[in-house]
C-alpha cells in the first residue's frame, strides 16, 4: 500500500473512532444559543457554563466517577482474590474436570449477562443488598469471574513447571509457591486482567441500574441514563456533553498509560480460547 | 475570681437560651417530597414558593422528573421496588393508579379526606381515582379526547361516524381541504386513547370483564374497520399512521383537514396568530352511532400519597394545598389546563379568559376510562399493535380484533386474574 | 483435593451469579408474580408460556434482535478485519492509533449513547446540520422506526468494531511473514493472497470475534436502553430491553422470567447453529 493510501486511511480510521467525542467536546464548550444557531460564526458562543451546572448538580458529578471508581476498584480486587487460587488449580488439574470447569467458564464468559438481572435484583431486594456500592461488587466479581479464571490459568500453564517442582523439593508450601514464585511471574497477566475487570465494572450498566436507586450512590453508567432521561425535548445538550466529555476522561487516561496491557489481556483471550 | 465564674456562668446561660430560642424559632420544617413531570413542577413553581413562604413548620420540595411520563414512573418504580422511597406525593397519571395500588404502594386517602373527597369534582374527574372501593388518588388537572371542527366550512359538527365521512368527503371533492381527518394513528398509547372513545361511540367497551377484554366484539371491530376505512378512502392520510398529537395539530392548523381529534391544550395552540384556522375552529365531543353515547377519552394527573411517607397527614395537606381551588385556577388562567374542580367551570372570570370552559365540561360529562387494570400497559399494547397494523394497510379489522382479545385473555389469565365469560 | 478447595470460593459465586438464575426463571416462568396478585406468586402453570407463544411483542423483538446482531457484527467483521489489515503494516505512529482507535470501545455505553443521540437529535445535531447545510428537510433519525434502527447499528459498529480488530489483529500476527513472501515469489497478487493465505489462517480468529460479539449483540441492552429507548413503537426494541420493561414498568416477574429464559433456549438454538456450521466450515476446508 503506498504512504499516501495509508496516511488518507489512518486519518479516516481516526476521524471515525474520535470525530463524536470530538463533537461532543466541541458541543460542551458552546453556549445553547450558539448550538441552536448551527453552523454559523465560531467567533463567540464559547462557554465552560456547561462543566459548572455538571460538576455543579445535585449530585456533583464527580460523585458518579468516584462511586464508579470505587466499585471498580473494590471489584477487581475481589475478582483478582478469588480467580488467582482457582486458576492455579485448575491449570495443575487434568482430567474430566478441567474440561467441564474449563467448558463452563468458556460459556458462561460468552453469556449476554443482561439475562441475569432480574434475579439478581431479586437477591438484592430480598437480602437487603440494594443502595449499597459494597453489595454491587458481588455480581461483579462474580460476571467477571469466567474470563479472569479463564486469562489467568492460561498465563500459570504457560510457567515452567519445574519452577515449582523444585519449590515443591525446598520445602515450600503452596501459599508460599504462589506468593513468592509464582504470582510475581504473573505480573503482566494479573494487572492486564485486572485492568479489563476495572473497565467491566466502571461501565456496567443493567445491574447498577436496578440495585442502586439513590442518586448519590449511582454509578456512571445509570448516571448518564438518568440524565438522559430526564430531559428529552429540552436541548441542553451542552450539559449532556460535557457529562460525556467528564465521564471519559479518566478512561482515556486508563486507555494511554495501560494501552499494552490492555491490548494483551483482549488478545490473550482470543489467542487462548 | 467568683465574679469570672458568675460571667462565664451567664455567659452559659444566656447562650443556652439563644439556642433554645432559636431552637423554637427555626425548628426543621418538615419536608415533604414531590415527584412531578417536568412541565408540572415548572407549572406549579410559583404555587410552591408561596406555600413555602406562608407555612413556617413544612415546606415543599418538589423533584422535577423527567419529561417523558414513563421515564418519570421508571424512576419512582426504581425506588419503591427497592422499598426505599424518597418520595411522599407523586404526581400520576390516571392510567398508573391501578398499576401503582396493586403493588401495594399507595396509601388509600380516605381516612384523612373523608368519604365526600370527589364530590366537588366534574362528573368526568371523579373516574379513575378509587380502585376497590379505596381513594388512592387526587386529580389535580383533566383532559379528555376532543373533536375540532372547522366553522368556517360547515354549519354543524357532525354526530355520527358516516356524518363524518360525508361532510369530510364533499369537502375534499369541493377543494376546500386537502384532509378529511387527522387523528393519532402512531403505534403509542396515543392510538388506544383514540380508540377506546370510539368504541364506546359503536355501542362497545373495552375493559376486563368483557369477552376478550371487549375486543371480540362487533362493536370493537366495526370502530377498527371505521379508521381502517377512513385510510383506505383517503378521507385521512396515509402517513396519519405515524401522527402523534403534533403531527396532526400542525396538519389541522395549516389549514389542511377539516376536522382533527386532539386533547384541550390544542385550542390555544390554534388560536395562535401564525394558525391559519384562528378562529374559526369549533370543539365537540367524538362521534358516535345513531343510539350510542358520543365518549371522550378521560386523561388526568392526580396526587397520590406514597405508603413509605414518613409523615402522610403532612403530606395530606400538601395534597389538599396543591389541588385546591386556588392552585386550580392559576393552572387554568395561566397555564390552560383543564381544571377538575365542577364550580370553576361556572366562574364568570374564568370562563371569560377561557371561552372553551362550558364545551370542555360537556365532553368532560361523557368521559370514558381506559381500562382500569394493574396491567393496563401490556393490554395497550396489544391493542396498539393490532390498530397499527390495519392502520397501516395489512390484516382485517375483525380478524385483528379477535387476535387482540385473545392475546389479551392470555395475559389476564397468565397473571392469575379471572377473565369474562 | 487441595486444588478443589483452592476453586471452591469462586465456584461458588460462580453458581451463584449464573446458575441460581437460570433455575429461578424456569421456577418463576410457571408462576404468575406481578401487580396482578399483588407482587405475591401464585402457581399459573403454563399460562406464561402460552402468553410468549402468542405474544406478538416477543417474537418481533426477537426478530428485530437477530436482525440488529447480524447486520451489526458483519459490518463490524469487516471493518474491523480492515482496520486489522491497517493496523498490522508498520508504519510511524502505529501504536497511538492503535490506543486511540480503541477508546470507543473502552467507554461506557450509556456514555456515548448519550453522545450518538445529540449527534442523530432533529433539527440540531450535527448530522442534521449537514443535511440543512445541503438544503435538504431534516431528518427524524430518531423519530422514524427505520432510521432509528439505523441509528442503533451505526452506534454499536462504533463502539465494539475496535474489539472486533484487535482479535483479528492478534490473529495476524500468528501468521508468518515468509508465507506471503512465497505466495508473492509465485506470481500472486495481494489481494489473491488476502483471499489464500489471511482468511483461511484467520478462520478461528473471525470465528471468535463472531462468537462473543454475537452473544453480545444478541443481548444488547445499554444501547438501546439510552439511545431509543426502544422506540419508535417499539422498532428497535430488542429482547432484553423486553424483559427489562416487563419487570420495571409492567411490574411482571413472572413473565420477565418466562421472556429470559425464552431468550435464552433461542440463544442456546443460535449457538448449536453456529457450531454446527463451524463443523461443516471445517469439513469443508
Amino acid at each position: 500500500m503506498r504512504g499516501g493510501t495509508r496516511t488518507a486511511l489512518v486519518a479516516l480510521l481516526l476521524l471515525w473512532s474520535l470525530g463524536p467525542m470530538l463533537w461532543q467536546l466541541y458541543t460542551s464548550l458552546r453556549t445553547p444559543e450558539a448550538l441552536l444557531a448551527g453552523a454559523g460564526g465560531l467567533a463567540g458562543g464559547w462557554t465552560l457554563a456547561n462543566y459548572g451546572a455538571v460538576l455543579g448538580g445535585d449530585p456533583p458529578f464527580w460523585r458518579y466517577l468516584l462511586n464508579s471508581t470505587v466499585v471498580g476498584a473494590l471489584s477487581t480486587l475481589l475478582t483478582l482474590a478469588l480467580a488467582i487460587p482457582c486458576a492455579y488449580a485448575l491449570s495443575r488439574r487434568r482430567g474430566l474436570l478441567r474440561l467441564l470447569v474449563g467448558g463452563g467458564l468458556l460459556a458462561a464468559a460468552v453469556f449476554p449477562y443482561v439475562l441475569l438481572f432480574l434475579a439478581l435484583l431479586q437477591v438484592a431486594r430480598q437480602l437487603g443488598l440494594a443502595n449499597s456500592l459494597l453489595a454491587l461488587c458481588l455480581p461483579y466479581a462474580g460476571l467477571q469471574l469466567p474470563l479472569a479464571v479463564l486469562l489467568l490459568q492460561a498465563a500459570f500453564a504457560e510457567l515452567p513447571p519445574e519452577l515449582e517442582e523444585s519449590a515443591v523439593l525446598e520445602g515450600f508450601s503452596l501459599w508460599q509457591r504462589l506468593r513468592w514464585i509464582l504470582l510475581p511471574l504473573m505480573g503482566p497477566a494479573v494487572v492486564s486482567t485486572g485492568l479489563l475487570v476495572f473497565l467491566f465494572s466502571w461501565n456496567e450498566f443493567p445491574i447498577a441500574l436496578t440495585w442502586i436507586s439513590r442518586s448519590e450512590l449511582l454509578t456512571l453508567a445509570p448516571a448518564m441514563a438518568r440524565i438522559a432521561g430526564s430531559s428529552v425535548y429540552t436541548v441542553p445538550y451542552g450539559a449532556f456533553a460535557a457529562a460525556t466529555v467528564l465521564g471519559s476522561v479518566p478512561l482515556l487516561a486508563l486507555l494511554l498509560l495501560f494501552q499494552r496491557q490492555i491490548v494483551a489481556g483482549l488478545t490473550q483471550g482470543a489467542i487462548k480460547g | 475570681m467568683s465574679r469570672r465564674l458568675t460571667a462565664i456562668a451567664l455567659g452559659l446561660l444566656l447562650a443556652l437560651a439563644m439556642g433554645l430560642l432559636s431552637w423554637v424559632w427555626a425548628r426543621p420544617a418538615t419536608v415533604v417530597r414531590v415527584l412531578m413531570p417536568a412541565p408540572f413542577a415548572d407549572a406549579t413553581a410559583d404555587l410552591v414558593a408561596t406555600f413555602n413562604r406562608a407555612h413556617r413548620d413544612v415546606r415543599i420540595a418538589v423533584t422535577r422528573g423527567p419529561f417523558e411520563t414513563d421515564a418519570v414512573s421508571d424512576l419512582a418504580i426504581s425506588s419503591l421496588l427497592l422499598g426505599d422511597s424518597p418520595y411522599d406525593l407523586l404526581l400520576m397519571d390516571v392510567t398508573w393508579t391501578a398499576k401503582y395500588a396493586a403493588a401495594g404502594w399507595l396509601e388509600p386517602l380516605d381516612p384523612w379526606l373523608g368519604p365526600e373527597a370527589l364530590e366537588p369534582l366534574v362528573t368526568g374527574a371523579r373516574a379513575g381515582n378509587r380502585i376497590d372501593g379505596r381513594l388512592y388518588r387526587l386529580p389535580l388537572v383533566a383532559d379528555m379526547g376532543l373533536l375540532y371542527w372547522r366553522t368556517d366550512l360547515m354549519a354543524a359538527p357532525p354526530r355520527t361516524p358516516d356524518e363524518l365521512v360525508a361532510i369530510a368527503r364533499a369537502l375534499q371533492q369541493q377543494g376546500k381541504v386537502r384532509w378529511g381527518y387527522v387523528w393519532q394513528g402512531r403505534q403509542y398509547e396515543g392510538l388506544s386513547c383514540v380508540f377506546v372513545e370510539l368504541i364506546s361511540g359503536f355501542g362497545g367497551q373495552w375493559g376486563p370483564g368483557e369477552a376478550g377484554v371487549g375486543l371480540a366484539s362487533p362493536a370493537a371491530a366495526r370502530a377498527a374497520g371505521w379508521l381502517q376505512q377512513l385510510v383506505n378512502e383517503g378521507i385521512s392520510p396515509r402517513a396519519v399512521a405515524n401522527f402523534a398529537e403534533p403531527e396532526a395539530l400542525q396538519s389541522f392548523e395549516a389549514g389542511e383537514a377539516a376536522f382533527m381529534r386532539n386533547w384541550p391544550y390544542a385550542w390555544q395552540e390554534l388560536q395562535r396568530p401564525g394558525s391559519a384556522v384562528a378562529g374559526r375552529v369549533g370543539i365537540t365531543t367524538m362521534v358516535a352511532e345513531p343510539g350510542a353515547a358520543p365518549a371522550a377519552t378521560q386523561g388526568s394527573w392526580g396526587f397520590s400519597l406514597l405508603s413509605g411517607s414518613p409523615h402522610p397527614e403532612t403530606a395530606v395537606t400538601v395534597l389538599r394545598a396543591l389541588t385546591g381551588e386556588a392552585s386550580q385556577r392559576r393552572l387554568v388562567s395561566r397555564y390552560g389546563y383543564t381544571p377538575t374542580l365542577q364550580h370553576l367551570f361556572d366562574d364568570p372570570e374564568l370562563v371569560a379568559e377561557r371561552p372553551q370552559l362550558p364545551q370542555l365540561r360537556q365532553a368532560l360529562d361523557q368521559a370514558v376510562l381506559r381500562p382500569l387494570n394493574p396491567g393496563y400497559a401490556q393490554l395497550s399494547d396489544i391493542l396498539q399493535r393490532q390498530l397499527s397494523a390495519l392502520i397501516s394497510g395489512r390484516g382485517e379489522a375483525a380478524t385483528a380484533m379477535a387476535r387482540a382479545g385473545r392475546e389479551s385473555d392470555l395475559l389476564l389469565r397468565a397473571s392469575g386474574q379471572e377473565v369474562g365469560r | 483435593m487441595s486444588s478443589l478447595l483452592l476453586m471452591a470460593p469462586a465456584l461458588l459465586l460462580l453458581l451463584a451469579v449464573f446458575v441460581w438464575p437460570l433455575l429461578d426463571y424456569a421456577w418463576l416462568s410457571l408462576q404468575a408474580q406481578s401487580v396482578f396478585t399483588g407482587l405475591e406468586t401464585v402457581p399459573v402453570g403454563a399460562a406464561n408460556w402460552q402468553r410468549l407463544l402468542a405474544d406478538g411483542r416477543f417474537w418481533q423483538d426477537a426478530g428485530q434482535t437477530l436482525r440488529f446482531a447480524l447486520v451489526s457484527v458483519a459490518l463490524e467483521l469487516v471493518a474491523g478485519l480492515a482496520i486489522a489489515l491497517l493496523l498490522h503494516q508498520r508504519w510511524r505512529g502505529r501504536g497511538t492509533v492503535r490506543s486511540l482507535a480503541l477508546l470507543p470501545w473502552a467507554l461506557p455505553t450509556t456514555v456515548m449513547a448519550l453522545g450518538w443521540r445529540w449527534i442523530f437529535n432533529d433539527p440540531h445535531g450535527p448530522l442534521n446540520g449537514v443535511v440543512q447545510s445541503l438544503g435538504l428537510a431534516t431528518v427524524p433519525f430518531l423519530a422514524s422506526p427505520d432510521l432509528a434502527w439505523v441509528a442503533t447499528v451505526v452506534a454499536d459498529v462504533w463502539k465494539t468494531t475496535p474489539f472486533v480488530a484487535l482479535l483479528l489483529l492478534a490473529g495476524l500476527q500468528m501468521i508468518p511473514a515468509d508465507l506471503y513472501e512465497a505466495f508473492a515469489l509465485e506470481g500472486g497478487t495481494p489481494w489473491q493472497g488476502l483471499r489464500r493465505i489471511t482468511l483461511p489462517l484467520l478462520r478461528p480468529y473471525i470465528f471468535i470475534a463472531a462468537l462473543f460479539r454475537l452473544a453480545q449483540a444478541l443481548g444488547v441492552f445499554d444501547l438501546i436502553a439510552v439511545l431509543t429507548g426502544g422506540g419508535p413503537a417499539s422498532s428497535t426494541e430488542s429482547l432484553a430491553v423486553y424483559a427489562y420493561l416487563n419487570a420495571m414498568r409492567f411490574l411482571d416477574f413472572g413473565y420477565s422470567a418466562t421472556v429470559m429464559l425464552g431468550m435464552f433456549l433461542l440463544l442456546l438454538l443460535g449457538a448449536a447453529a453456529l457450531l454446527l456450521w463451524r463443523r461443516q466450515a471445517e469439513v469443508g476446508a
